[in-house]
């Protein structure tokens, strides 16, 4: 029994939860994105708004739905549930690193047809802010030992008016674009919160272990 | 050759515009004519068609229509494209003002349509199944994003389009162009209204266009242009700017000789040669091109002024400032004209500057406050700051110079660090010249003297002063003879002590002033003296004047005293108010009383007070009468009374009423009889107390004396003439009996403990006689006595006449003779309670009562008993001689209140 009791002590420092000087681990990193992407939320909100006035009715009306029609190149965040809980993690994470990359793309080329000054200080500040939230899924993904899904040679999205369009349907891709971002970021803090539990170390490995080895 | 074109709309008969176009013709030549539909053609099918006439005077009439060519038509409905639905027209650009149609055509029938402008719902008219539209007139600009036309169905179709209102391109404004160095012409303007619009149209552009020389620039900004000039020395120039957008250009057009536009530049200004009231300022203009004469102006701002000089320059320029104020900053600035073909002064330059310090030019205005203590004097010094004209620079110091008058002595001066005003002199009565000067960094001001003289001056009847709108208005007599100047001195702040002494010189044809602070106060009594300044500069008082700015009524009401009340009169009677918390001057008293009845008092008015209650009210117009008499009052009866001041502004406040009852027309009779009645009852008791004893032994004694007794002679003659009066000298005692008077029940003791408990328990006044016993070996008798000092009647020696004597017992008398003796020794023990035994009674046995004689512990106490106790007592210490202690009583021989207690009962 003694024996025994002497052989858990000595592997204790072993135990992933004890084990506190070691790599933390993604579950950090995790924490810093789910957080980041809430923060997004919360700008876009005010962002949104200002630009939506600046489009003028009916687009900054909140009961406004107009048809998908130019916005098709727009990365979707909605997904049924169940693809979506059963999603891998590696698939989770660079489904959400080429969505933030597409639309970054676009948001960029959004400002710079942006009229005024206040608004392009804006989008440039939301732009800088959404890059921070690329990096950070980086770091998941490399934390995890994934690699970052490769661009494909010149297929960059942009975000440039298509002389076909009319200007209305313009209009109509911007507001496809901000609502579609806003979407991401909400599905972001899921897939992140997820993740989050996921990689929690579970705490009853020293109980256990205890079991196995005195009783 | 003249052109008849007609358009339908929808279908060939809807005719909705009939037009004509004339012109001459050339063979196979190709014309164009141009109509813009109000209804975007996308909307609906339009047709066309067109017919010819000669249209030459040479060709006689008739001249007939060619026939119409076929209809043709126009359909833009195909633009719909792979859409259901569209709003038309696409991205139109319009000006703001403009009227305008749109449609919206779905492929669908059309089925509630509704179509809204900028989020406002509009009119819609359904001009097919498939197509709808309104108009809209006079469309404003809105933002620049465009104006957003959104249509929807049902079934749900929607569609939009965006309609770029732009602002009205306006001609630019102060359109005008000047040269600085002949090089380059700077062409500026005033560009109205911006009219871009995003993603439509940019902002409107501008070129400049110059006719002689047929150059074009196109500008870069929206607001001014550069314009080199040529080397050939292009004098004139003819600009036109031209402004332009999608919509319209507008233009401007200017003509100037180059030389009439010449701006010189900038001019550098530098200062030299800075002293207390001068400056040099100089400055130069750089080239401007062929020495042109240059008309510069030049201002000097400083101590809130401004002032303007001009000067003629070529290139540089020299101006002399004069007459500056020393110790004073200011600004000076140029700038510089074309003095032939005046355009347009240059930008001002300027710099600032600061001129040196100087000699302060006035002596302080000084004043002094002298207070005479013991014989000496303090005065204290007060002198205003110079004004800045008269420092001319920062005063450092002030020095001070006291001078003796009476006794030379040597002048030293004192020196008082500035911001320092004042400051306090000791000095004795002789009289004394005391000089201030100013000191700054370059020199000393002028002097200013004042005398203290020796003379404690004289003192002036007060006056009041009169009060204007603009403050206290103060004159007085003129003084013939020296005087230089008048002062008038007055405190600002005599409400909190500190005073803040203020004075104000005046001259000496100056008879009249009007004294005027901030500080002043409604309700502060504020002190004017008026003092005349003679050639030696000494200051005599003249004339004293006292006054409120604003009369205030009194905050406060005198305390009244009230005395000599009789049944039908009081008086009442107050103090004066400190001058300093009067609020006003006080013109009197007014005196309420609430009488019995209704009736006022003769002398005194019926009054409403402030609280709408009516009483009697008595003036007292003198302000010094501080008493006052109600008089004709009724015996019994309750009076309230209530004294106030009265001022110009009012009385004081309303205070409480004072009750005051009249006495009754007889008491004071009652009073002086019966007080002395009872003055001389109370002696006579004293008398009576005092002399208590001698009036029992003389009146009723205890014990008859039966020397004086009648009866004695009557029974000596009678039964035996040998019968005598025993004399209790000749009594030997053998047992003394102590009456305990004060106890109701007498307690006979059978000399057992429970009886002994008892006793302790009543406490009876008692005394333990012991025989005494030379061989007596236990612990020593204790003696104990009751303490008659406070037991009167035992204390006396009457009480000795209780004691039963049978006339038998001719031994007896010894008992009564050693009991005379004891009570003897008991009274001188009374005053002795140590050491002062009589001689031949050295045999004493003494026990002190506050030292136990039981030496046993504490242990012992169950078989000892706690005789101790009894001693212990507080009891009056006497001593008692051995020899007169009697043996024991039998218990038939005790008497009542006698207890000799045997050894046994007792261990002491």
């Amino acid at each position: 029994m003694l024996a025994c009791l002497c052989t858990v002590l000595w592997h204790l420092p072993a135990v992933p939860a004890l084990n506190r000087t070691g790599d933390p681990g993604p579950g950090p990193s995790i924490q810093k994105t789910y957080d980041l992407t809430r923060y997004l939320e919360h700008q876009l909100r005010s962002l949104a708004g200002t630009y939506l006035n600046y489009l003028g009715p009916p687009f900054n009306e909140p009961d406004f739905n107009p048809p998908r029609l130019g916005a098709e190149t727009l990365p979707r965040a909605t997904v049924n549930l169940d693809v979506w809980q059963n999603l891998s993690d590696k698939l989770r994470l660079t489904q959400n690193y080429e969505a933030y990359s597409h639309l970054l793309c676009y948001l960029r080329g959004l400002n710079r047809q942006a009229a005024t000054a206040e608004l392009r200080r804006s989008l440039a500040h939301f732009c800088t802010s959404l890059q921070g939230l690329l990096g950070s899924i980086a770091g998941v993904m490399a934390a995890l030992g994934y690699p970052l899904p490769q661009p494909l040679p010149g297929t960059e999205p942009t975000w440039s008016p298509d002389p076909a369009h009319s200007d209305f349907l313009q209009k109509m891709d911007d507001f496809w674009l901000l609502k579609e971002l806003q979407t991401w970021l909400w599905r972001s803090a899921k897939d992140f919160n997820r993740l989050k539990k996921k990689m929690q170390p579970p705490a009853a490995a020293v109980t256990l272990r205890l079991e196995a080895h005195g009783f | 050759m003249v052109f008849q074109i007609e358009i339908s709309r929808i279908n060939t008969s809807n005719v909705i515009w009939v037009d004509y176009y004339s012109t001459t013709v050339k063979w196979n030549q190709v014309l164009h004519w141009s109509w813009e539909s109000e209804l975007p053609l996308e909307c609906a099918t339009h047709f066309v068609r067109i017919r010819s006439r000669v249209d030459d005077a040479r060709v006689p009439e008739p001249r007939f229509w060619s026939n119409w060519s076929s209809w043709k038509e126009v359909n833009e409905q195909n633009s719909l494209g792979h859409k259901a639905s569209s709003v038309f027209p696409v991205d139109k650009l319009v000006e703001e003002g403009s009227n305008v149609t749109i449609c919206y055509i779905s492929r669908s029938h059309q089925n509630n349509v509704s179509c809204y402008l900028d989020g406002v719902r509009m009119h819609v008219e359904q001009l097919d199944p498939n197509v709808s539209a309104f108009h809209v007139n006079n469309v404003a600009f809105v933002r620049e994003t465009g104006t957003n036309i959104f249509c929807e169905m049902d079934p749900k179709d929607d569609a939009g389009t965006v309609l770029f209102v732009s602002k009205v391109l306006e001609e630019p404004k102060d359109f005008s162009c000047e040269t600085q160095d002949f090089k380059t012409l700077h062409c500026t303007w005033d560009p109205g209204s911006d009219t871009s619009l995003v993603r439509k149209q940019p902002y409107q552009s501008y070129t400049l266009f110059e006719s002689f020389s047929g150059e074009k620039r196109l500008c870069e900004h929206k607001n001014w242009c550069d314009w080199q000039i040529a080397q050939d020395s292009q004098e004139m120039y003819n600009f036109t700017l031209v402004a332009e957008n999608y919509l319209r250009k507008r233009s401007v057009n200017i003509l100037f000789n180059l030389t009439h536009r010449v701006r010189p530049m900038t001019p550098k200004v530098f200062f030299k040669n800075i002293s207390a009231t001068n400056a040099t300022m100089t400055w130069r203009v750089h080239s401007t091109g062929n020495h042109r004469t240059l008309l510069c102006q030049i201002e000097l701002h400083g101590e809130g002024k401004v002032i303007q000089h001009n000067a003629s320059i070529k290139v540089n320029g020299e101006y002399l400032l004069s007459e500056l104020e020393p110790d004073t900053q200011y600004m000076a600035r140029v700038h510089c004209g074309d003095a032939n073909h005046f355009w347009k002064w240059s930008e001002w330059s300027g710099e600032n500057f600061t001129t040196l310090e100087a000699a302060p030019s006035e002596a302080p205005d000084v004043w002094r406050d002298v207070k005479s203590e013991l014989g000496n004097r303090t005065v204290t010094l007060f002198w205003k700051p110079l004004s800045k004209s008269h420092a001319n620079g920062k005063i450092r110091f002030y020095n001070v110079i006291v001078e003796n008058l009476d006794k030379p002595s040597e002048l030293e001066p004192v020196p008082i660090p500035a911001p320092a005003n004042h400051t306090k002199l000791a000095l004795d009565q002789c009289s004394y010249r005391i000089h201030v000067t100013a000191n700054n960094s370059v020199g000393t001001s002028p002097a200013s003297v004042i005398v203290i003289s020796g003379d404690p001056g004289n003192q002036v009847e007060e006056e009041r002063v009169n009060v204007t709108a603009d403050g206290f208005s103060l004159s007085w007599k003129p003084q013939s003879g020296d005087v230089t100047g008048y002062v008038v001195e007055w405190c600002d702040r005599p409400q909190d002590g500190s005073c803040d002494l203020q004075w104000e010189n005046l001259g000496p044809n100056t008879t009249s002033t009007v004294i005027s602070s901030d500080a002043f106060r409604p309700g502060v009594r504020y002190n004017f003296r008026i003092y005349g300044i003679s050639t030696k500069r000494i200051a005599y008082l003249l004339e004293q004047k006292t006054g409120y700015s604003q009369e205030l009524a009194p905050l406060v009401n005198p305390q009244v005293v009230m005395s000599n009340l009789t049944s039908h009169s009081f008086t009442l009677s107050w103090k004066d108010y400190p001058t300093e918390t009067q609020r006003s001057f006080i013109r009197g008293y007014h005196v309420y009383l609430k009488p019995k009845e209704g009736q006022c008092h003769p002398g005194f008015e019926k009054a409403a007070l402030s609280d709408n209650s009516v009483c009697c009210k008595y003036k007292i117009d003198k302000p010094e009468q501080k008493t006052f008499v109600v008089e004709n009052l009724q015996p019994e009866s309750i009076y309230e009374f209530f004294v106030t001041p009265f001022t110009s502004v009012g009385e004081g406040p309303l205070d409480a009423f004072t009750k005051v009852t009249t006495p009754d027309e007889h008491s004071h009779l009652l009073i002086r009889i019966i007080l002395p009645t009872v003055f001389c009852v109370v002696l006579i008791m004293i008398v009576c107390y005092l002399n208590s004893q001698w009036m029992k032994e003389k009146c009723y004694p205890d014990i008859p004396d039966p020397y004086k007794s009648s009866v004695l002679s009557l029974i000596k003659s009678k039964e035996n003439p040998h019968l005598t009066i025993m004399s209790v000298k000749d009594c030997i005692p053998d047992a003394i009996e102590v009456i305990n008077k004060p106890e109701g029940s007498k307690i006979q003791f059978s000399g057992t403990r429970n009886s002994l408990t008892e006793t302790e328990i009543t406490k009876p006044a008692y005394l333990y006689l012991l025989p005494a016993e030379k061989n007596y070996s236990g612990p020593g008798p204790c003696i104990c006595f009751e303490n008659f000092t406070y037991n009167q009647a035992a204390s006396n020696s009457g009480s000795c006449g209780h004691v039963p004597v049978p006339p038998t017992a001719p031994s007896q008398r010894g008992l009564l003779t050693s009991l005379e003796n004891l009570l003897k020794a008991l009274e001188k023990n009374y005053m002795n309670s140590q050491g002062e035994i009589p001689a031949g009674e050295t045999t004493l046995n003494y026990v002190s009562q506050l030292a136990s004689p039981m030496s046993g512990d504490k242990d012992s106490l169950p078989t000892d008993p706690p005789v101790p106790a009894l001693c212990s007592e507080y009891k009056m210490q006497m001593a008692i001689p051995l020899g007169l202690a009697s043996p024991p009583l039998s218990e038939n021989s005790s008497v009542s209140s006698v207890t000799l207690l045997d050894q046994g009962d007792h261990h002491h």
